[in-house]
C-alpha cells in the first residue's frame, strides 16, 4: 500500500492548465518533496489531493482509499495560505480546529495541552491570536494540522517565513513524526531543507513533472561530476579549460560542472599556486543544480 | 453533521459573547421603551406644582363658576392644584392691574387673569405670567375659562348648556376589521406593531446579512479559511455560518420578544395608570402574524444570506464588496420604497405580483398578510416560490463560494462568476 497513489491527474482553470498529467507514487513512512518554481502547480496538486479541487481528470488514493469527505480526518493539511481567527482564544481555536478534525472531546484538552508544550507555548493558551507573534501563530498552525494524530502530513510550504530556530525545532518535529512511521508530503522552492530530510522528491514545472524518484537516486544518476570549490583570488582563467562545462561562481566558492568524463584532477592542478584553495571537494551536483537546469531547460 | 455543528457553535458563541451584542440585545428594547415612557413621565410627573392665581372678573359673574371649574384638578392628596383669589375691580383698573403685576414678579402668585367686560358677547381674557410657555397648563385653564364663559352666554340666550354640549359632540369613527371570524375593533395598535415587524424583518436582513459578508470576507482574508477546509466541505463551513448567525438572529428576537412580554404584562399597567388615556391602545397581535413574521423571517435570512455569503466569498475585502451589494440591497429597499402602495391596495394586482417574487416576498408578502390576510393560495404560492429560490440559491452560492473563497487577488467579473459555477 502506498500513503498516496496519485494516477493521471489534471486540471485546468479556463484554457491554462494548472496540473497536467500527473502520476506519483509515495511510500508509507517517507518524506517527500513536492519541488518546483512558484506557480508550477504545486499547491494546486496538495489542494487537489485534499478534495478541496477537484481534479478534471484522473484518480487520487489515499491511504489505499479513493479520496473523499471521510479521509479528512486522516490527514492533517498546512496550507500555504494560511491563518487563524485572529480574535479568538489560542486554546477555543485548538478545540474548534480538533473538533471538526473529529478528536473525541475528552481527548482534546490532553493533546492541546501535549503539543502547546512540545512548541514552548504553554503559557499562550488564554491569549488571544493577534496578541501572539507570527512565529508563535506558525507554530499554533503546525499543532493545527497534527493534533489529530494523522497518518499522512501534508505542508504546503511549512518553513516559510520561519526563523533559523523554528525551522529546526519543526524540522526535527517532521523527523519524529516520520519515526512514528507517518507519511509526510511537503512542497518547497527552498533546496537545502529537501536535501537535508527527503526520501523522494519530484519536481513540477509549469503544471508538468520533471523529474521524480528517490534523491540519492537521482543523484547518483548525474554522478560525481561537481566540484566545490572555496577559494581566494580570482578563477576565471577555468573557463578556458577543456574539461568545464559550466562554472557557477559565488565569488568565494563556486560550483564547477565537469564534462563528460572529464578528470577533476587536471582542474586542480590548473588551481594550484593560481589561487589559494579553502575546499576541494568532488561530489554529485547539489539538488539547487539540478533544479535550476531541469527547470530551466523545460523553460527552453 | 458534527463538523456543521461544531461551526454552528463556533460562529454563534463569537457574536453572542461580544459586548456589542449583549449591549445592543438588552439596550435597544429599553431605549425603545425609554422613548415612549420619558415623555408620559415627564408629561406626568409636571403636573405636581401647586399654583395660586389671581382673578379679576369685570363682569362679576364669571369667577364663581371658574373656581368651581378649576377645583377639578387636583393634587395626590386630593387638595386643589389651583387656588384662585378674586380681587374686586376698583375705580383705577390700570392700578390694580400693575400692582398684581408686581404680586406675579415676586412670585406672590404664579399669574393672574383679567376677564374683561366684553368676554360674555366675544372678547377675550388674558393671562399674565413670567412664563408663558407651559402650555399644558393654559390650555387647561382656558378649557376652564371657555366652559364657563360659554355657559353663560348659552343661558343669556335661554338655552341648556348641557343639552347644547350634547348636540354639539364630536362624531367619532370606529375602524372595525372584519376577518372570517367576525368584525374587530381595530385602534390602528395592531397595524403600527405589523409595521414595526416589516420594518424589523427588512432591518435585521440587512443587518444580518453583513455580518455573514464581514464573517467570510475575515475568514478569506485572514487566510484561516483552508485550514478549515482541510476538515470539512465548503458547503458545510457556509451554512454553518449562516445557520450559527441566523441562530443568533433568533436569540435576538427571542429576548426582545420575552421584553416585550414582561414590558405588556407590568409595563403597560404602569403607563394606563398614569395615563388613563393611552388604555384605549392595544397592542394585540394575532398569533397568526407571529406565526408568518418567523416563516418569513427565515426563508428570507437563507435567501439573502447566501447571497451575502456568495458575494463575499468572491471579493478581497468589504469595499470591493459594497459595489457588488448593490442589486441585493435594491432588493431590500424597493419593497419599503413600494410600502405605502401595497398598504392602501392589498389585494390590488401589483401588489399580489409583487408578494409573489421571491425576492420581495419575505418583505411584501408579510406586509399584506399584516393590512390584509390574502387568499390562501396566495400565501401558500408565495412561501412556495420563495421555499423553491431559497433552495436554488443554496446551491447556486455553495458553487460560488466553493470556487470564490480560494481564489485571491483580482476581483472577479460576472462572466467570470459563471463559468465558476458551470466548472464546479
Amino acid at each position: 500500500m502506498y500513503a498516496l497513489e496519485i494516477d493521471n491527474i489534471s486540471k485546468r482553470f479556463g484554457n491554462f492548465y494548472a496540473v497536467q498529467n500527473l502520476s506519483l507514487k509515495i511510500p508509507l513512512g517517507t518524506i517527500y518533496g513536492l519541488l518546483g518554481p512558484n506557480g508550477a502547480g504545486k499547491t494546486t496538486t496538495l489542494r487537489m489531493i485534499m478534495n478541496i479541487i477537484i481534479p478534471d481528470e484522473g484518480k487520487i488514493r489515499v491511504l489505499g482509499r479513493t479520496m473523499g469527505e471521510d479521509m479528512k480526518q486522516r490527514i492533517g493539511y498546512l496550507p500555504e495560505d494560511r491563518g487563524l481567527y485572529p480574535k479568538m482564544k489560542v486554546g477555543d481555536i485548538l478545540e474548534f480546529l480538533g473538533e471538526i478534525k473529529g478528536v473525541p472531546k475528552n481527548a482534546m484538552p490532553g493533546k492541546i495541552d501535549y503539543w502547546l508544550d512540545k512548541f514552548e507555548l504553554t503559557g499562550w493558551k488564554t491569549k488571544k491570536v493577534d496578541e501572539l507573534s507570527k512565529g508563535m501563530q506558525q507554530k499554533i498552525q503546525f499543532i493545527v494540522t497534527i493534533i489529530h494524530d494523522p497518518e499522512l502530513i501534508i505542508l504546503d510550504e511549512p518553513f516559510a517565513g520561519l526563523d533559523p530556530v523554528n525551522t529546526k525545532l519543526i524540522k526535527d518535529i517532521m523527523l519524529g513524526l516520520k519515526d512514528q512511521g507517518k507519511t509526510i508530503i511537503f512542497s518547497t522552492h527552498r533546496m537545502e531543507q529537501v536535501e537535508m530530510i527527503c526520501d523522494n522528491i519530484c519536481l513540477i514545472n509549469k503544471a508538468r513533472m520533471v523529474l521524480e524518484g528517490n534523491l540519492a537516486g537521482i543523484k547518483k544518476q548525474y554522478g560525481k561530476n561537481t566540484i566545490l570549490l572555496e577559494y581566494e583570488g580570482d578563477i576565471g582563467f577555468l573557463r578556458n579549460r577543456p574539461e568545464v562545462e559550466k562554472i557557477d561562481d559565488y565569488g568565494r566558492s563556486a560550483e564547477i560542472r565537469l564534462k563528460d568524463k572529464a578528470d577533476a584532477q587536471g582542474v586542480l592542478a590548473g588551481l594550484v599556486g593560481k589561487v589559494r584553495i579553502g575546499k576541494f571537494e568532488i561530489q554529485e551536483p547539489s539538488l539547487n543544480t539540478i533544479f535550476i537546469e531541469k527547470v530551466g531547460r523545460s523553460e527552453q | 453533521m458534527n463538523k456543521i455543528f461544531a461551526v454552528i457553535k463556533r460562529e454563534y458563541f463569537q457574536i453572542v459573547k461580544t459586548k456589542g451584542f449583549i449591549i445592543s440585545t438588552v439596550l435597544a428594547p429599553v431605549i425603545m421603551i425609554a422613548f415612549i415612557a420619558v415623555p408620559v413621565l415627564l408629561s406626568v410627573k409636571s403636573t405636581g406644582e401647586k399654583k395660586t392665581i389671581a382673578v379679576v372678573d369685570m363682569t362679576g359673574q364669571v369667577f364663581q363658576e371658574f373656581d368651581r371649574t378649576l377645583a377639578e384638578y387636583k393634587m395626590k392628596d386630593e387638595s386643589r392644584r389651583y387656588t384662585v383669589q378674586e380681587f374686586r375691580p376698583t375705580a383705577e383698573i390700570s392700578g390694580l392691574r400693575s400692582l398684581l403685576s408686581q404680586k406675579v414678579l415676586v412670585n406672590e402668585f404664579s399669574a393672574y387673569i383679567f376677564i374683561p367686560d366684553s368676554i360674555l358677547s366675544g372678547g377675550e381674557a388674558e393671562f399674565v405670567s413670567q412664563h408663558v410657555s407651559d402650555f399644558d397648563e393654559i390650555k387647561r385653564l382656558s378649557e376652564s375659562l371657555n366652559r364657563v364663559v360659554v355657559g353663560l352666554r348659552l343661558k343669556k340666550e335661554g338655552l341648556d348648556p348641557q343639552r347644547v354640549s350634547d348636540y354639539m359632540k364630536h362624531v367619532g369613527l370606529k375602524t372595525i376589521k372584519v376577518t372570517p371570524q367576525g368584525e374587530k375593533e381595530d385602534v390602528g395598535g395592531t397595524f403600527a406593531m405589523a409595521y414595526v415587524l416589516v420594518l424589523l424583518i427588512y432591518m435585521t436582513l440587512i443587518f444580518y446579512g453583513s455580518i455573514i459578508l464581514r464573517g467570510v470576507i475575515e475568514e478569506k482574508s485572514n487566510r484561516v479559511v483552508e485550514i478549515v477546509l482541510s476538515s470539512l466541505k465548503p458547503f458545510e463551513l457556509m451554512m454553518g455560518k449562516i445557520l450559527g448567525i441566523g441562530a443568533v438572529g433568533l436569540t435576538q428576537y427571542a429576548v426582545w420578544a420575552l421584553i416585550g412580554l414582561v414590558m405588556s404584562q407590568y409595563g403597560m399597567s404602569m403607563v394606563t395608570s398614569l395615563v388613563p388615556a393611552a388604555s384605549g391602545i392595544k397592542f394585540a397581535i394575532p398569533p397568526y402574524i407571529f406565526f408568518y413574521f418567523v416563516v418569513f423571517f427565515i426563508l428570507g435570512y437563507f435567501l439573502y444570506g447566501t447571497l451575502y455569503a456568495a458575494v463575499a466569498s468572491t471579493v478581497n475585502n468589504e469595499k470591493e464588496a459594497q459595489q457588488m451589494l448593490m442589486p441585493i440591497t435594491m432588493f431590500l429597499v424597493l419593497p419599503i420604497l413600494l410600502m405605502t402602495m401595497v398598504i392602501k391596495d392589498p389585494s390590488g394586482s401589483t401588489s399580489v405580483i409583487l408578494s409573489l417574487i421571491p425576492f420581495f416576498a419575505p418583505i411584501i408578502m408579510f406586509m399584506r398578510i399584516c393590512v390584509l390576510m390574502p387568499p390562501a393560495w396566495q400565501v401558500a404560492l408565495s412561501i412556495g416560490l420563495l421555499g423553491l429560490t431559497v433552495v436554488a440559491m443554496v446551491w447556486l452560492a455553495a458553487k460560488i463560494y466553493r470556487i470564490g473563497i480560494l481564489m485571491y487577488g483580482k476581483k472577479p467579473s460576472l462572466p467570470e462568476i459563471v463559468k465558476w459555477i458551470k466548472y464546479s
